[in-house]
């Protein structure tokens, strides 16, 4: 097993943030993204948002993968998430659903409003479990935690982005 | 492209899902704001009822439309069982360890 951890701080209040997190995809940093669907939406009794989406990702495997492995290079990845707006966070959990053998990743990020009740903060762990075997089962997870890094950071520009044309949308209407 | 990127996992769904989209966006917009700045518990949770009934009221229909669809096709590639299985240890029940504090 593999972990990874990153944290990013937005100056945007959690509202926004919130909310552009939901309108994520799609976004020109997320082109792996192939399709995107609601499966369950419902308010819990604490008044909490609750959303399950099942999500089509492209993924690209790395030369030395062992060709015929992957029939297709896509991944079905489920996201559950929930908005609490009386606690300001969002918590959000992603694992994928097929190739779990060859490698399951499973994502936590929150989104929180920051101290200084003005901005948020952002906090991303995941896990990489190979059972692939073949001696392979290591370089997979250290594959898998080096590309999930520079994902992490592509998902930060597309939230960014449609974050700054909320900002723009909001100042048009003003 | 842009469209191809919002679509849903078949074709015949993808109209349902953007008409349910937005209804829900315009919808989540108008939610999160009034709600989060609710200034009693009580002011909150009455605010949170009123938007779960116009929730339902704008958007319940189209909702049902598009998650048929869905659920059809998610069926249809042979995903239910996998789904339900994930959804069966239900992650949201065991929240990650929390964050350190920025």
């Amino acid at each position: 097993m593999k972990l990874f951890s990153q944290s990013f701080h937005y100056d945007d209040n959690w509202t926004i943030v919130a909310l552009a997190f939901f309108l994520r995809y799609p976004n020109p940093y997320a082109s792996h993204v192939l399709s995107c669907d609601v499966i369950s939406r419902e308010f819990t009794d604490a008044g909490a948002l609750r959303t399950t989406r099942l999500i089509l990702k492209r993924g690209n495997l790395p030369a030395w993968f062992p060709a015929g492995i992957m029939p297709r290079q896509e991944s079905w990845v489920v996201e559950e998430s929930e908005v609490d707006p009386h606690g300001r966070v969002v918590r959000c959990v992603t694992r994928n659903l097929d190739h779990v053998k060859s490698l399951q990743v499973i994502e936590s990020t929150e989104l929180k409003e920051a101290q200084d009740g003005k901005s948020t903060f952002q906090h991303t762990d995941a896990r990489f479990v190979s059972r692939f075997g073949w001696g392979l089962t290591k370089r997979i997870e250290q594959f898998g935690a080096a590309k999930f890094k520079a994902n992490v950071e592509r998902s930060r520009q597309g939230i960014s982005l449609v974050l700054r044309s909320l900002r723009e949308l909001r100042e048009a209407r003003m | 492209s842009t469209t191809a990127m919002s679509s849903s996992l078949t074709d015949a769904c993808t109209p349902l899902k953007t008409k349910y989209d937005s209804c829900f966006n315009a919808w989540f917009e108008g939610y999160l704001e009034p709600v989060v700045s609710a200034t009693s518990d009580e002011q909150r949770k009455a605010l949170q009822k009123a938007k779960a009934e116009e929730y339902e009221r704008n958007c319940g229909a189209m909702w049902t439309d598009y998650r048929d669809c869905v659920q059809r096709a998610v069926a249809d590639k042979g995903l239910t069982q996998l789904l339900e299985d994930a959804r069966k240890e239900n992650p949201m029940q065991n929240p990650p360890s929390p964050p350190t504090k920025p």
